[in-house]
C-alpha cells in the first residue's frame, strides 16, 4: 500500500467539531507540500425528501412571467448568475460554490409515486419497468473504481438506517440490483466504524482474526459449490447471489487487513455530541454533517451518501421536525401535501442551512492551493418537486469542484428541447473524480454547463 | 399519444360461473371453428380495439397485437387479464356499448380454453425459482428454535421488502448482499455467545427494594398518592413509580423480575394492567436513546391491596438496551460537583390503565393506581448448570473427554441436520470438523466451548441454513420445511422431522392432521400476525398523524412541556392496540374455522377496554384483547369496520374515499389498482376554482371525475370509498358530520372547557346525515357499510373467497401467483365452496394441494 501523500500521521489529532480550524496545522504537521496532483477528488450525495417549496412553479420549473417568490426553494426565477432570496438566503455566501439547474430528472422514476422515486436519486434506476430491485448508485460507481485507495470505499448515512425496502428506501447507496447498502444514522456508531475499527484490540489479533475469517469463508465457498451443482437453472441464479456477497465478504477482509498495516488517523471526539439523538434535530444534524465532513478530511472516504430525510419518513423521529423546530401542526410529510404559506419555506431554510453549514466546513477546510470544497461535488436535491406525486423536474444544486472542473454561480434551465437526463450531471460528476464513464443510467452523454471554460 | 393508464383488475375469475359456462356452451352451438380469427378477432374489432389499439393502449392493453391464443408467458397474462374483464363485465365499460351477452361468453369460454391449453402445455417450464433467503421474520424464528434461545436478532438486519397487500417472502425480490452476510455473521457469533455457555456458572445477581409503606389506608385515598402507588399519572420521584435501578447485571442470560403488588380499583373496576418496563430510566424527561426501554410484559392485577400476591416475569438480558447511557441525575450537583450516575438498568412499572379518557386529566385518586411492596430483579437465573438449550447442543457424552474429534462430530452430526433442515452427509460433517480444527489453530482458542462457537457460526451462514431451496433431493424435508414456513414461518419440530425421515409426509391425510396440528401450536400465531399484516397493510395507520385538535382522546398525549402534545411514551397504542386486533380477529376465524364471509361481517369484534371505549362499546375491561360480541348498533363487525384499515385510510382528519377504496379493491376483492400516473395535478390543482367551495374529499372527487383524463380512473375507484364516509379519521362509527362550509375548531381549553365538552360541541355541529350512498360500478347501488357489506358477501363472495385463497397460496409458496395457477386455484374454491370457504379447511387443502405438496423445483 503507497501512502498517499495527504494521508495523516499517526500521531496527528483531530479534535471533532474544531476540526475545520486545525487543518492548516495539520497540513504543517505532514510535513510535505500537497500537490493538487495528488489531492483525493470527491463526491457526495445528500437528499432532502417530499421536496420543496415552489410556488410560481409546483411542477419543478418556475414561472417566468411571474415575479419570483420570497420563499421559493429557487434562489431567482431567471437562469443566469445567482441572486438569493429567503429560501436559499443560507448559500448567499457560497455563490461562487454553487449551482442551480432546472428541469433536470431520472426518466427512470417518472412512474414511480413520489414517496418512492428517493429510490432511485442516486441510481436514476427504472424501477417502474425493468430495474425493479434497484441499480448502482453513482457513489458507488466511483468506489469501485478508486475506493481501494482508502480505508472505507464509501460512507453510507442516513437519519433513519437501515436500507428501507423497494419504494420505501431509506439510503441512497446501492452496490447493485437488489444490494441496498443499509445507511448509518447514529453518531456513535458511526464514529466508531470509522475511526475505532478494531475497538481497542491488538492488531496481531486483528489480523489473526481476519485470517481466519477468510479460510472459514474458503470452506464456505467450497461446500456451496457443491450445492450449487445441483439446483436447476433460476435456483443456481440465486446461488449466485449468495456466492457473490461471500466473495465480496472475502475481499472485504482482504482489505481491511490491508489497511491494518496503515495507522489509523487518531481523532478526537471530544467536541462532537456523539449521543446526540433524532430527537434534537439541528444538533443531529450538524453532528452527522460533522462526522461527513471528518471522515473527508482524514481521508477515511472520498464517496458519501447522506438521505436527511426519506420519503418515508412519516413514521420516524425525522418526520416530527417541523414540529420540533418550526412549531408546524403535523408531520413534516403533510407540508408537502398543505403547503402552508407560513411554514413550508421556512422548512426549506432550514434544510439550507444545514447543508450550508458542511459546505461552509468544507470551504474553510484548507487544501493544498485551495479548500476542501474545491475538491469535492456535492449534490443536493429531491427526487420530487412540490406538486403530489409529481416526479420530474427535481430541485437540484450542484456545490463545489471548482479544482475539479466545476464552474458555478449559475442558475441553468433545462426545459423543453434544453432538458437532458439528470444522469448526464452524474457522468460529468463522475469523470470530474477520475472515473471515466460515458454512460450512467440514461444519460445521453456529459454535462456541459457546469463547466468550467 | 396519451397513455392513462388505468385500474388494472386481475385475478377475478368467478370460478363458479367458469364451471356453468362450460356446461351450457356446448361445442355444437359453435358453428365456426373456434379460432382466433372467428371468435376473438370480430369480437375485439367491435368492441375494444378502439381504446385497447398500438397508438391508444389504456391500461397498456393492445389487443391488434394478437393474432392467435397465448403463445408466450407474457401474452398469457394479458389474455388472463382480458378473460377476467370479460367475465366480470367491467369491459367494455358502462357507458359504451354492450356485447350481446352470448358473444361475451363465447369469446370468455374461447379464451380459457386457449389459455388451459398454453397452461397445460407449458407445465414442464416451471414457476420460477423459489430459492430464497430467509426472510428476517423466518430468520428469528429459525434462530429461535434451532437454539432454544428466543434472542432479538433482527434489528441490524436490513428491512425485506415490502409491498402493501403482497407478502414479503418472494423469491425474486429476497436478494442478499454483503450488508446481509456481515450481519447474519454478528448475529451468529452472538446468538452463540448466549447459547454455548462457558462450564463455571455464573454468580446470580439480585438486587431487590422495597417501597412498603408502615401506614394503614383506606379507599378512596383522601390525600395524595403513597409513595408504594402506581397511578396512570401524577407520579411523583423517588416513588415506585421511578422505578427500580440495577447496577450489576451479566452480559447474558435469563433474568427474573418479581413483583409483589396489588391493586386499588375504584368501584366499577375490577382489574387494571401493570407494565413492567426493563432499559432506561423512563420517568421524568426520559426518552433520551431511540428505545430507552422495552416492555417485558404486563402483570393483570385483579388482588385487592388486602390480598398482595407475588408476579413473576422472565426475560433475556440481550435482548433489552444493554450500554444504558450515562444520565444526570435530576438536580445532579452535589457541593457544587455534578454527580452522574453510574450505568444502570431500570426497571420500571407503569400503570398502563386506559379507558380513553386520560387526555381528559381526571384526577388520578380516581382510576385504579397499582400498589407495589417490592420488586427483585435476578439475573442470571438457571435451573441447573449448563442449560437444556447448551446440553441440547453440547450433550453429555464419555466420548467428550476420550475422543474430542469424535464428540465433535457427534455434535455435528445433531446440530447440521436440524440447522439445514434435512439429513447431512458425512462429508458435510467432515467438512465443519475441519472449520473446528482450523478456528481452533488460527485463532489459539483453548476451550471446545470457544471453538464450537466459531465453528456452528459458520453454519449459520451457509447457504444450506440462510436459503430455501427446493429439488435437490430431499423432498420430504423440502415438503416439511414448506409446512412449517407456511404456517409457522419457522423450522420444522422434531415431528415434521421425524415423518419426513420415514417418507410419511405426502400422505394427504397425514399432512391435514400436521397442518391441523401446527394451526393450534402457539407458533401459528406468528404466521397470522405476520400474513395478516402484509396481505392487509396493517401497519400504514401508524404512520398516519391524527389531527389530535380535532381527536383529543385518540393519543394519550403529554400534556405539558416541551413535548407538549407527543404520545406518551411507553405505554401500549391505541394504534397498536388496533394492528392487533385485527391480526388477532383473523386468527380467531382460523381457529373457528369460520367461513369466508365473516371477514367481512361477524357477530363479534376483538376488544379491549381502550378499543372498546374507543369504539363505543361498553362494559369491557382489561387490557387482554377477546372476542366480545356486537350488536347492530355497534356497527361493528368484519374487517371493513376496524381501525387498523379505516385509521391506515384516512388522512389523520378526514376518511379518505380513494385509499379506503384501493383498500378494498386490492385487499378484499383482489384488484391490482394502479398507482395515480406521476403526471396527474392534485385533487385540489384539478378541481381548479371550485376547490375553495368544495368542503368534503367526496366533493373534491366529484369534481376531479368531471374532467375526462380522471374520470376512467375515478369512476371505477370512488364509489368503493364512499360507504365508509360513515367511519371517521380514527375508525369510529359518525353517521353525522357537520354541513358544508361549518367552521369546526379544534380543540381549545379555554373555549371548551374540557374534552366533554368538545364532545357536545362536535355532536351539536353534526347535524346532517353522511351521504353514503354509491353506485357500484358494474354492481348496485349500496347505503353505507352496511350495504357494502351485504352485497359483497351477497354478491361478491366468490371473488373475496379466490383473493384469499391466492394471498395465502402466494404466501405459501414464496412466490407471485400467475396465470399458470389460476386451474389449480379454481379446484381449491371448487372443494371450499360447499361449506361457505371455511377458512381452517382452506389452509388445510392449500397444504393438501398438488402446488403445495407435489412440487419439486416448480
Amino acid at each position: 500500500m503507497s501512502r498517499k501523500s495527504w494521508h495523516l500521521d499517526r500521531r496527528t489529532l483531530l479534535r471533532g467539531a474544531g476540526a475545520a480550524l486545525a487543518l492548516p496545522w495539520l497540513e504543517g504537521m505532514t510535513g510535505r507540500v500537497l500537490t493538487p496532483r495528488a489531492l483525493p477528488k470527491r463526491l457526495v450525495v445528500t437528499y432532502i425528501s417530499y421536496g420543496a417549496y415552489m410556488p410560481t412553479g409546483p411542477s419543478g420549473i418556475t414561472d417566468l412571467s411571474k415575479p419570483h417568490h420570497d420563499w421559493s426553494w429557487w434562489p431567482c426565477r431567471d437562469p443566469g448568475p445567482l441572486t438569493f432570496n429567503k429560501s436559499s438566503q443560507p448559500f448567499a455566501a457560497l455563490k461562487d460554490y454553487v449551482s442551480y439547474l432546472q428541469g433536470l430528472d431520472h426518466a427512470g422514476g417518472h412512474k414511480l409515486g413520489g414517496h418512492s422515486s428517493g429510490d432511485v436519486f442516486a441510481t436514476g434506476a427504472d424501477m417502474a419497468n425493468l430495474e425493479k430491485t434497484n441499480n448502482i448508485s453513482i457513489d458507488q460507481v466511483a468506489a469501485n473504481t478508486h475506493g481501494k485507495k482508502t480505508r472505507y470505499a464509501s460512507l453510507v448515512l442516513g437519519t433513519e438506517g437501515g436500507t428501507g425496502s423497494y419504494g420505501h428506501a431509506k439510503t441512497l447507496s446501492h452496490r447493485g440490483p437488489g444490494k441496498p447498502i443499509p445507511s448509518l444514522h447514529k453518531p456513535r456508531d458511526i464514529f466508531d466504524r470509522m475511526f475505532r475499527p478494531y475497538a481497542g484490540r491488538q492488531l496481531a489479533d486483528v489480523r489473526k482474526e481476519l485470517a481466519s475469517r477468510r479460510s472459514v469463508l474458503d470452506i464456505v465457498l467450497e461446500q456451496s459449490k457443491d450445492l450449487d451443482r445441483k439446483l436447476g437453472k433460476p435456483d443456481q441464479r440465486k446461488m449466485e447471489e449468495y456466492l457473490e456477497s461471500v466473495r465480496d465478504a472475502e475481499k472485504r477482509i482482504e482489505r481491511i487487513d490491508k489497511w491494518t498495516h496503515v495507522p489509523m488517523p487518531e481523532v478526537d471526539a471530544s467536541g462532537l455530541r456523539l449521543d446526540v439523538t433524532a430527537k434534537q434535530p439541528e444538533d443531529y444534524m450538524r453532528c452527522m454533517y460533522d462526522l461527513l465532513f471528518l471522515a473527508l478530511q482524514t481521508d477515511v472516504a472520498r464517496y458519501a451518501t447522506f438521505m436527511t430525510e426519506s420519503e418515508q419518513s412519516t413514521s420516524h423521529e425525522v418526520g416530527n421536525y417541523s414540529n420540533y423546530l418550526l412549531g408546524y401542526k403535523g408531520n413534516t410529510h403533510d407540508i408537502s401535501h398543505k403547503r402552508p404559506k407560513d411554514i413550508s419555506g421556512r422548512w426549506d431554510q432550514w434544510r439550507a442551512k444545514q447543508h450550508a453549514y458542511f459546505l461552509e466546513k468544507l470551504r474553510g477546510a484548507k487544501e493544498g492551493d485551495g479548500n476542501m470544497l474545491d475538491s469535492t461535488v456535492v449534490l443536493w436535491g429531491s427526487a420530487h418537486p412540490h406538486q403530489a406525486h409529481n416526479t420530474q423536474n427535481y430541485p437540484i444544486q450542484v456545490a463545489g469542484g471548482g479544482a475539479l472542473g466545476f464552474a458555478h454561480g449559475k442558475l441553468h434551465r433545462f426545459v423543453g428541447s434544453d432538458k437532458v437526463p439528470l444522469a448526464n450531471l452524474f457522468v460529468s460528476m463522475l469523470n470530474a473524480v477520475d472515473v471515466p464513464v460515458t454512460k450512467f443510467a440514461d444519460s445521453t452523454g456529459p454535462m456541459t454547463e457546469l463547466r468550467k471554460a | 399519444m396519451q397513455a392513462m393508464p388505468l385500474p388494472q383488475p386481475i385475478g377475478i375469475p368467478l370460478v363458479v360461473l367458469a364451471s356453468i359456462f362450460a356446461i351450457r356452451a356446448p361445442r355444437c352451438q359453435e358453428p365456426v371453428e373456434p379460432t382466433f380469427a372467428a371468435v376473438a378477432q370480430p369480437f375485439f374489432a367491435t368492441h375494444c380495439v378502439r381504446c385497447h389499439c398500438e397508438d391508444k393502449q389504456k391500461g397498456d392493453i393492445s389487443l391488434t397485437a394478437f393474432t392467435a391464443g397465448p403463445t408466450t408467458g407474457k401474452e398469457a397474462e394479458q389474455w388472463e387479464l382480458v378473460l377476467e374483464m370479460l367475465r366480470s363485465q367491467e369491459m367494455p365499460p358502462e357507458d359504451e356499448a354492450q356485447p350481446k351477452e352470448e358473444d361475451r361468453i363465447r369469446v370468455a369460454n374461447w379464451i380459457d380454453r386457449e389459455l388451459k391449453a398454453f397452461v397445460a402445455s407449458e407445465e414442464a417450464a416451471g414457476s420460477g425459482t423459489t430459492t430464497r433467503r430467509l426472510t428476517n421474520f423466518e430468520y428469528h424464528n429459525t434462530m429461535r428454535d434451532l437454539l432454544g434461545v428466543d434472542l432479538q436478532l433482527t434489528d441490524n438486519l436490513p428491512e425485506d421488502p415490502t409491498r402493501p397487500y403482497h407478502s414479503n417472502n418472494t423469491a425474486e425480490f429476497l436478494l442478499m448482499g454483503l450488508e446481509h452476510l456481515d450481519r447474519y455473521g454478528e448475529n451468529a457469533r452472538r446468538a452463540l455467545a448466549s447459547v454455548i455457555v462457558d462450564p463455571t456458572p455464573p454468580d446470580p445477581k439480585k438486587t431487590r427494594q422495597s417501597w412498603a409503606v408502615a401506614q394503614q389506608r383506606g379507599m378512596p385515598d383522601p390525600t395524595n398518592m403513597q409513595r408504594d402507588e402506581i397511578g396512570v399519572f401524577g407520579n411523583r420521584n423517588r416513588t415506585v413509580a421511578n422505578g427500580m435501578r440495577v447496577f450489576e447485571w451479566p452480559d447474558t442470560g435469563t433474568f427474573r423480575i418479581r413483583v409483589k403488588a396489588s391493586a386499588i380499583l375504584p368501584p366499577g373496576t375490577n382489574e387494571m394492567p401493570l407494565r413492567i418496563m426493563l432499559g432506561h430510566d423512563i420517568v421524568g424527561v426520559g426518552v433520551s436513546g431511540l428505545s430507552p426501554a422495552l416492555s417485558v410484559g404486563t402483570l393483570r392485577l385483579t388482588n385487592r391491596i388486602d390480598e398482595p400476591k407475588i408476579f413473576e416475569l422472565t426475560g433475556r438480558i440481550e435482548n433489552f438496551p444493554s450500554k444504558p447511557e450515562h444520565r444526570y441525575r435530576r438536580g445532579g450537583r452535589i457541593d457544587g460537583r455534578l454527580v452522574i450516575t453510574p450505568p444502570h438498568f431500570t426497571v420500571t412499572p407503569v400503570n398502563v390503565y386506559d379507558d380513553g379518557t386520560l387526555n381528559d386529566r381526571p384526577d388520578p385518586l380516581t382510576k385504579p393506581r397499582a400498589v407495589v411492596e417490592w420488586m427483585e430483579f435476578e439475573a442470571p437465573v438457571n435451573n441447573g448448570w449448563p442449560p437444556a438449550y447448551h446440553t441440547r447442543i453440547l450433550f453429555d457424552s464419555p466420548l467428550r473427554a476420550t475422543d474430542e474429534m469424535a464428540y465433535l462430530r457427534a455434535v455435528l452430526g445433531k446440530f447440521l441436520p436440524r440447522a439445514f433442515r434435512r439429513p447431512v452427509t458425512s462429508e458435510e460433517v467432515d467438512r465443519y470438523a475441519r472449520v473446528y480444527k482450523l478456528v481452533k489453530e488460527q485463532l489459539g482458542l483453548k476451550t471446545l466451548e470457544e471453538s464450537i462457537r466459531e465453528t456452528l457460526a459458520t453454519a449459520l451462514i451457509s447457504p444450506e441454513f440462510l436459503l430455501h431451496t427446493n429439488g435437490r433431493g430431499h423432498e420430504q424435508h423440502e415438503l416439511a420445511c414448506r409446512l412449517s414456513y407456511f404456517l409457522w414461518g419457522s423450522m420444522p419440530d422434531d415431528e415434521l422431522f421425524e415423518l419426513a425421515q420415514r417418507g410419511q409426509l405426502r400422505d394427504r391425510e397425514v399432512l391435514a392432521e400436521q397442518a391441523v396440528r401446527m394451526l393450534a401450536d402457539p407458533r401459528a400465531n406468528d404466521f397470522v400476525a405476520n400474513f395478516a399484516t402484509q396481505w392487509l397493510a396493517l401497519d400504514k395507520q401508524r404512520a398516519v398523524p391524527i389531527n389530535l385538535e380535532r381527536f383529543p382522546r385518540f393519543l394519550h398525549t403529554i400534556a405539558r412541556g416541551e413535548r407538549r402534545g407527543q404520545e406518551v411514551p411507553n405505554r401500549p397504542t391505541v394504534r397498536e392496540t388496533m394492528q392487533a386486533e385485527t391480526i388477532a380477529f383473523v386468527g380467531e376465524l382460523i381457529r373457528r374455522n369460520g367461513e369466508v364471509a365473516q371477514l367481512i361481517d361477524s357477530d363479534f369484534a376483538v376488544l379491549n377496554q381502550r378499543l372498546a371505549a374507543h369504539y363505543g362499546v361498553a362494559g369491557v375491561q382489561g387490557h387482554e384483547l377477546r372476542p366480545v360480541a356486537v350488536r347492530p348498533e355497534h356497527h361493528l363487525g368484519g374487517l371493513p369496520t376496524q381501525g387498523a384499515f379505516l385509521v391506515g385510510t384516512s388522512t389523520g382528519t378526514a376518511p379518505h374515499p380513494v385509499y379506503r377504496s384501493v383498500w378494498l379493491r386490492e385487499a378484499i376483492l383482489g384488484d391490482h389498482v394502479s398507482d395515480p400516473p406521476a403526471d396527474v395535478p392534485a385533487l385540489e390543482e384539478s378541481a381548479g376554482e371550485e376547490a375553495a367551495n368544495a368542503v368534503t374529499l367526496k366533493d373534491l372527487l366529484r369534481i376531479h371525475r368531471t374532467k375526462q383524463s380522471c374520470r376512467d380512473c375515478h369512476a371505477r375507484l370512488d364509489p368503493w370509498g364512499i360507504p365508509f364516509e360513515q367511519y371517521d379519521a380514527t375508525g369510529r362509527f359518525a353517521p353525522r358530520v357537520a354541513p358544508a362550509g361549518t367552521r369546526i375548531s379544534g380543540f381549545d381549553p379555554n373555549r371548551h372547557k374540557d374534552l366533554e365538552s368538545y364532545g357536545s360541541y362536535i355532536a351539536g355541529l353534526a347535524t346532517q346525515v353522511v351521504d353514503a350512498t354509491a353506485r357500484l360500478p358494474n354492481g348496485p347501488k349500496v347505503d353505507g357499510v352496511a350495504g357494502l357489506k351485504r352485497y359483497l358477501i351477497d354478491e361478491r363472495l366468490d371473488d373475496i373467497a379466490e383473493n384469499v385463497t391466492r394471498r395465502l397460496l402466494s404466501y405459501a409458496l414464496g412466490r407471485e401467483v400467475t396465470y399458470r395457477d389460476r386451474y389449480a386455484i379454481a379446484e381449491l374454491l371448487r372443494k371450499a365452496e360447499p361449506n361457505g370457504y371455511k377458512l381452517k379447511d382452506l389452509i388445510v387443502s392449500i397444504c393438501q394441494s398438488d402446488l403445495f405438496a407435489a412440487r419439486t423445483n416448480k
